[in-house]
């Protein structure tokens, strides 16, 4: 037992801080749950480590790798904490990040902010250089107003600066130069240059990443760097991993330097977990929805990969009118996994607006008060309260019966706020509340699939977080998502995600060029220095020759189209019958994406990318034994609200542990465990796979 | 499905509301994604409607409020135009005629009838779908279609309700027609290539709809969202201070001659609604500032809208408590054959006017003065590449106006526009143009007790080609208007040349740029709102450290003193400074 290996992963949460570990060889998962520590994350993440380790009493020297999800990024620059940082740009254009997009975030609202800039003007300078849109130089960089900016900066005492200039990704020499400058001009900052960050055309966009990655660096490089610290002090010699935005980790000294790819780190997790455990039984199409507290988020996976978008604002508001909450946030183009995010979790409240009609969300009770039946003085019913009116929450056995839950408030609850203003009778009211979630949870699932282009009738839906499973099965009907998987362990799914994916860097370049008339070697010697890039990192990393892989894609478009689509390249040499290839792909890829395409229109390239990825090898999934059927693990029988069989009907109540593989479960029944309980509704029926997983069809 | 009066179930009512939405929405989507130009792409200038079988818009996808009332003027005359008995399934109708309903020529709509069953017995429409794009040229006089021109035939081709996609097929004669009328071929072919197919999409999503809960059934919550719409909006209305009031101003110049183009807005808010009248407003001028009456309609909208609860929807409902009196000849209602391209501006400043109005009536809801016009840029090039005929155009932010707890911000659009900046380096990429500056302009703050927002500068220059620009704005002799003591806005500058022989240039006119020509829109900041020397020294102070404000205008507009070496508020001097200007 001493030899074996583990994996830890720590997500720190706004409220908690799991830790989970695995055993690699086992697949046994322990987990633990520390409060977070807001004004120093690092003491949780220590706490957490520290006593899962104890618990399963696994000696530091054990642990292979350690795989940290966090929101420090992103709290950072909600909360505007970021470190003093400078902007240096194009003379002319030193108010790029004040002028922003020029717009409102919300439409109608006449008291709107813009977000105010994370440099303040007085730290933000334009230097004489230009290039133009070929990356030609049309003014040389004054270098002496450079050093001069550079001198100010530090008598300003900033501690990051960040460098975009117009048209840098076509030629970073004058950033290059610029960043010299400052090195030697600040030797302590920390310096971004947005040709080494992101090096795609769009200057706002650009230069956004550029400084957030900028701001945040002192600040992420001390956080990782006092973890680190303490626990190599405890003997621990693992790699020590950051999740990404993108779904894939890498190590502490990336982290550190290119912060700006881990500011949506959290929810990553969750969709490479239901990639995980849809690709282990054999389905590479997957949608992901993971319903927690607050909100409910939906994600795609398709063939085994989760869908990128590049076009992502940290911090924004989800706003009434649009929907976007667009111009709300700080925009990054560096890759995010593509997550629709919506108001509806269990501690959503549900309210009457004026118009006599039952709305849910996005107000969220939170955790305190939480949902009125958590009997902690809150009076909002919220949609735990509804499904605890609906018999489908057992109200001695939520997280496992640590926190007892008071039906009779839910009930008062559903009462005053819903069903009197409403004249409908409790129930009613209750199902009217699990309803309207279920509708925007429905549009959410549209979103990321239909709206993108795919028909959901093509995937399988992977529910988890604590209240995923509870709405499952329904948001499947309706969308005609053929089967559900609930995974062993809901509650603790994302966190499980940390620990089976790979190290990943992406390098990407700007360069527009018509297909036809492109020259195939210049385009290929690109590819091959971005690989490179990514090679390098990978062995920094540590990681061998044969574990490396590399994935090559393009953004193409038709000429003067203004939007791309991302199309996969062939591995090898490049040649023009490869680049007819990419131009056969993106007609294809468009027609699938926005239902027409244009034969006879020239193509381009827009920007060149390049994943590398070092392997990590995945820890198998814990089996199940065989089952005895599923009638040994009856618990009870209750009543269950179901507006299809016309009301409450007896309900059998099952024991998720003793369930093994083969039992099958029919619908009308209930499935409950620690972290989470799975309603299966008439007419269908749940079977149980090797893994323990639901398959709910 | 049948139902009684009040049988309507609010649980459904809610899932339909949010189903056809989410419909608009992905409408929306698929228009912006496959579009080609910049203006609809990353500008988001378009908006993409529901309506139902009997043409009343029951959900709205809209990038840009100024968009508002264009389907709803527009698309009932459109389809009573041209014959619902002319009409199946897969067909849609392409207009942009102002005289039937529309706005300017570049805004071009097109709408598709929804059949249901799609291949059942041809009955009546079930449902309409539109969507707006502003095409970037549409021919006429000058690229873009933007210049000053004296009647509509002049400002690009006209399109009367025509069948241009016959059974989910463009029909080629009437496209090849239109597309010979417009410079920007590759982009127009583009953008109605993407309109299409968003209208095709959201057929999809409607008869999904129809499958899952039946077509009864949808129709009656259509019905009973706009009902739910109306509830609530007269609800909102009713806590509205009911009274008479109005608000006259100025646009500086119609574009083709220098006479001020007087506006006259009334609101009168009482139990049965809101009514606005532009009664007094001037005659229509052979100039590009006639405001159409959908356009009229739609500032009055926004101002509407804008004093409601957020979360209301527009629809039908919204629009039964509103109503909106402009004489026919007026700048607020145009009359064949008046050019309307710059009628925009008008509509814009009309909203300034509503809020104006109404700072009576609300002063702690709305904003002193601000850019309230579109500020637009148009040019053309034959692009020495490709030969290619490129046209550009884009519209540019200005100060907002400072509110009764909040500053205005800065570099911001106003109103119903709400169009982003189009990227220097894709501008650049796609043009033979380069932005020489894009900056805020400095000192152009509404002083106040809460200020102004500054404007921007953004200079272009065509550095090897000759090129045809326009400039269609306003403001180039006032700036915008200050409440409550606050001082107005400084006004906008167009200049031909500004680091060379500089010249400055009217706010409307095309001119034939030689290669290294500059011009430069400087956009005016917004109107103060409160008397500016009540503004905290700090917020002041922070001002002329970020270089917004300098430090001599902070004496003698906010009578504050800073300490420049320290960067801290001379509280001494401050003093003493506010009790002069306080005594004399």
């Amino acid at each position: 037992m001493a030899t074996d290996s583990y994996r830890l992963g720590v997500d720190v949460g706004g409220t908690f801080t799991d830790g989970v570990l695995i055993n690699e060889s086992t697949g046994e998962v322990r987990i633990t749950k520390v409060p977070s520590t807001p004004d120093d994350p690092s003491r949780a993440f220590l706490e957490a480590t520290g006593r899962i380790l104890r618990e399963a009493a696994v000696d530091p020297k054990q642990v292979s790798y350690v795989v940290h999800g966090t929101t420090v990024a992103t709290n950072a620059i909600i909360e505007g904490k970021v470190a003093r940082t400078g902007f240096l740009t194009t003379e002319g254009f030193r108010d790029m990040l004040e002028i922003a997009r020029q717009i409102r975030p919300s439409l109608y609202d006449l008291q709107f902010e813009k977000p105010a800039p994370l440099v303040p003007r007085y730290l933000c300078f334009g230097i004489p250089e230009r290039l133009d849109a070929r990356g030609a130089v049309v003014t040389e960089l004054d270098e002496e107003n450079a050093r001069q900016a550079a001198i100010t900066l530090r008598e300003e005492g900033v501690e990051a600066v960040a460098v975009c200039l117009l048209h840098s990704y076509a030629n970073p020499d004058h950033e290059r130069r610029i960043g010299e400058i400052l090195r030697e001009e600040l030797p302590d900052a920390a310096i971004s240059i947005s040709s080494d960050i992101v090096p795609e055309f769009r200057e706002y966009f650009r230069a956004s990443t550029t400084v957030i990655n900028a701001s945040i660096r002192p600040i992420i490089g001390r956080y990782l760097d006092s973890i680190e610290e303490r626990l190599r002090a405890d003997g621990l010699g693992a790699e020590l991993l950051v999740m990404q935005s993108n779904g894939g980790v890498y190590n502490f000294e990336a982290a550190s330097e290119r912060p700006v790819y881990m500011v949506e780190s959290g929810p990553a997790a969750g969709v490479i977990a239901a990639a995980y455990v849809g690709e282990a039984i054999g389905h590479r199409n997957v949608l992901s929805l993971d319903m927690g507290g607050t909100t409910a988020k939906a994600a795609l996976i398709q063939d085994g990969t989760p869908r990128i978008t590049k076009d992502y604002e940290v911090g924004a508001k989800a706003s009434a009118d649009t929907g976007s909450g667009r111009g709300s946030g700080y925009p990054i183009r560096t890759p995010v996994i593509d997550l629709v995010e919506i108001g509806a979790g269990g501690g959503s409240i549900a309210w009457v607006d004026s118009g006599g009609v039952l709305r849910v969300g996005p107000q969220s009770a939170g955790a305190a008060p939480g949902p009125a039946s958590y009997g902690n003085g809150g009076t909002d019913a919220t949609i735990t309260d509804a499904n605890l009116v609906l018999g489908r929450l057992n109200p001695d056995y939520f997280l496992g019966g640590e926190l007892p839950l008071q039906p009779e408030l839910a009930e008062e609850a559903v009462l005053k706020n819903c069903a009197e203003p409403l004249g409908l009778n409790l129930l009613e009211a209750a199902n009217g509340v699990v309803e309207i979630a279920n509708s925007a949870m429905v549009n959410a699932i549209r979103l990321i699939s239909v709206q993108r282009g795919y028909d959901p009738r093509d995937f399988v839906l992977v529910a988890f977080g604590g209240a995923g499973p509870v709405h499952a099965a329904k948001l499947a009907m309706e969308t005609e998502v053929p089967l559900t998987i609930i995974p062993m362990s809901p509650g603790i799914t994302s966190a499980m995600g940390l620990l089976v994916t790979d190290l990943k860097h992406e390098n990407s370049m700007t360069r527009i060029r018509r297909i036809d008339e492109c020259d195939p070697a210049e385009i290929e010697s690109v590819l091959d220095d971005l690989e490179e890039r990514g090679r390098n990192s990978l062995v920094r990393e540590g990681v061998r020759g044969s574990d490396m892989s590399f994935e090559r894609h393009a953004d193409v478009r038709y000429v003067g189209q203004s939007y791309e689509l991302g199309v996969s390249l062939p591995p090898g040499h490049l040649d023009a019958a490869t680049l007819t290839g990419v131009s056969d792909a993106f007609h294809v890829e468009h027609e699938r994406a926005y239902g027409h395409k244009a034969l006879e229109e020239p193509v381009e390239l827009v920007n060149l990318r390049v994943m590398a990825l070092g392997a990590i090898a995945r820890p198998s999934l814990r089996e199940v034994g065989a089952g005895n059927g599923s009638d040994g693990a009856v618990k009870e029988t209750r009543k269950v609200y179901f507006a299809e069989s016309g009301g409450l009907i007896d309900c059998r109540v099952y024991d998720r542990y003793r369930l093994g593989e083969g039992d099958t479960i029919e619908g009308p029944a209930i499935v409950e465990e620690v972290d989470s309980t799975t309603v299966i509704h008439p007419g269908t029926a749940a079977n149980v796979d090797r893994f323990g997983n639901l398959l709910i069809s | 499905m049948t139902h009684g009066s009040n049988a309507f179930d609010p649980i459904r009512l809610q899932v339909v509301r949010s189903a056809l939405s989410a419909a608009t929405e992905e409408m929306a989507a698929a228009l912006r994604r496959s579009a080609y130009s910049t203006n609809v792409k990353t500008r988001q200038d378009f908006s993409c409607a529901i309506l139902d079988s009997r043409l009343r818009v029951v959900a709205q996808a809209f990038t840009q409020p100024v968009h508002l009332g264009s389907f709803v003027e527009l698309i009932p005359r459109a389809i009573r135009f041209y014959g619902l008995e002319n009409m199946g399934p897969g067909d849609m109708i392409l207009v942009n005629d102002p005289y039937s309903g529309g706005t300017h020529l570049n805004d071009v709509t097109l709408i598709a009838p929804v059949y249901y069953p799609p291949d059942g017995e041809m009955g009546e429409p079930v449902a309409y779908l539109a969507t707006l794009a502003h095409h970037v040229d549409v021919g006429g006089g000058a690229p873009a279609s933007l210049g000053a021109f004296q009647e509509i035939y002049q400002e690009g081709v006209i399109i009367p309700p025509v069948k241009m996609v016959v059974a989910g097929e463009i029909d080629h004669d009437i496209f090849t027609l239109v597309l010979a009328q417009i410079r920007s071929k590759r982009e127009t072919t583009g953008d109605f290539r993407a309109q299409v197919s968003a209208n095709l999409i959201g057929n999809r999503r409607l008869a999904s709809l129809f499958d899952r809960y039946g077509l009864d059934e949808i129709m009656f919550y259509m019905d009973e969202l706009l009902e739910y719409t109306a509830r609530r909006t007269r609800a909102e209305i009713a806590g509205l201070p009911k009274g008479t009031y109005k608000a006259e101003g100025f646009l500086d110049s119609d574009g083709f001659t220098d006479k001020v183009v007087k506006l006259v807005i009334e609101v009168r808010i009482d139990d049965d609604g809101v009514f606005f009248d532009t009664t007094g407003s001037d005659p229509q001028r052979r100039a590009p500032v006639n405001s159409t009456y959908a356009m009229t309609f739609s500032g009055c909208a926004y101002g509407l809208r804008a004093l409601l609860d957020k979360d209301l929807p527009v629809n039908d409902g919204f629009y039964r408590y509103m109503n909106v009196t402009a004489p026919p000849g007026t700048v607020t209602h145009a009359v064949h054959p008046a050019p309307v391209v710059g009628g925009w501006e008008t509509e814009d400043r009309l909203n300034d006017l509503i809020f104006k109005a109404l700072s009576e009536a609300v002063p702690e809801r709305v904003p002193a003065g601000t850019k309230a016009m579109q500020c637009q840029m148009g040019f053309g090039v034959i692009d020495p590449v490709d030969r290619e005929y490129k046209c550009s155009y884009e519209a540019l932010a200005g100060g907002y106006g400072g509110r009764a707890t909040l500053d205005g911000p800065d570099a911001v659009q106003a109103h119903g526009q709400n169009t982003e900046n189009a990227p220097i380096e894709e501008t650049e990429a796609k043009h033979p143009v380069r932005i020489n500056r894009y900056e805020l302009v400095e000192n152009s703050d509404g002083p106040g007790k809460h200020r102004g927002g500054l404007g921007l500068r953004r200079d272009y220059m065509f550095p090897d080609v000759e090129a045809r620009f326009t400039i269609l704005a306003d403001r180039e002799i006032s700036g915008p208007w200050g409440l409550f003591g606050g001082k107005a806005g400084k006004k906008a500058y167009y200049i031909l040349n500004p680091d060379g022989e500089a010249r400055e240039l009217g706010s409307k006119l095309t001119l034939d740029l030689m290669p290294g020509d500059v011009v430069s829109y400087q956009t005016c900041g917004g109107g103060g709102y409160g008397p500016p020397f009540e503004r905290s020294p700090e917020l002041v102070l922070r001002d002329v450290r970020e270089g917004k404000v300098s430090p001599e205008r902070a004496c003698t507009e906010y009578g504050v003193v800073v300490d420049t070496d320290n960067w801290t508020v001379d509280e001494a001097g401050t003093e003493a400074l506010r009790l002069t200007y306080a005594e004399s």
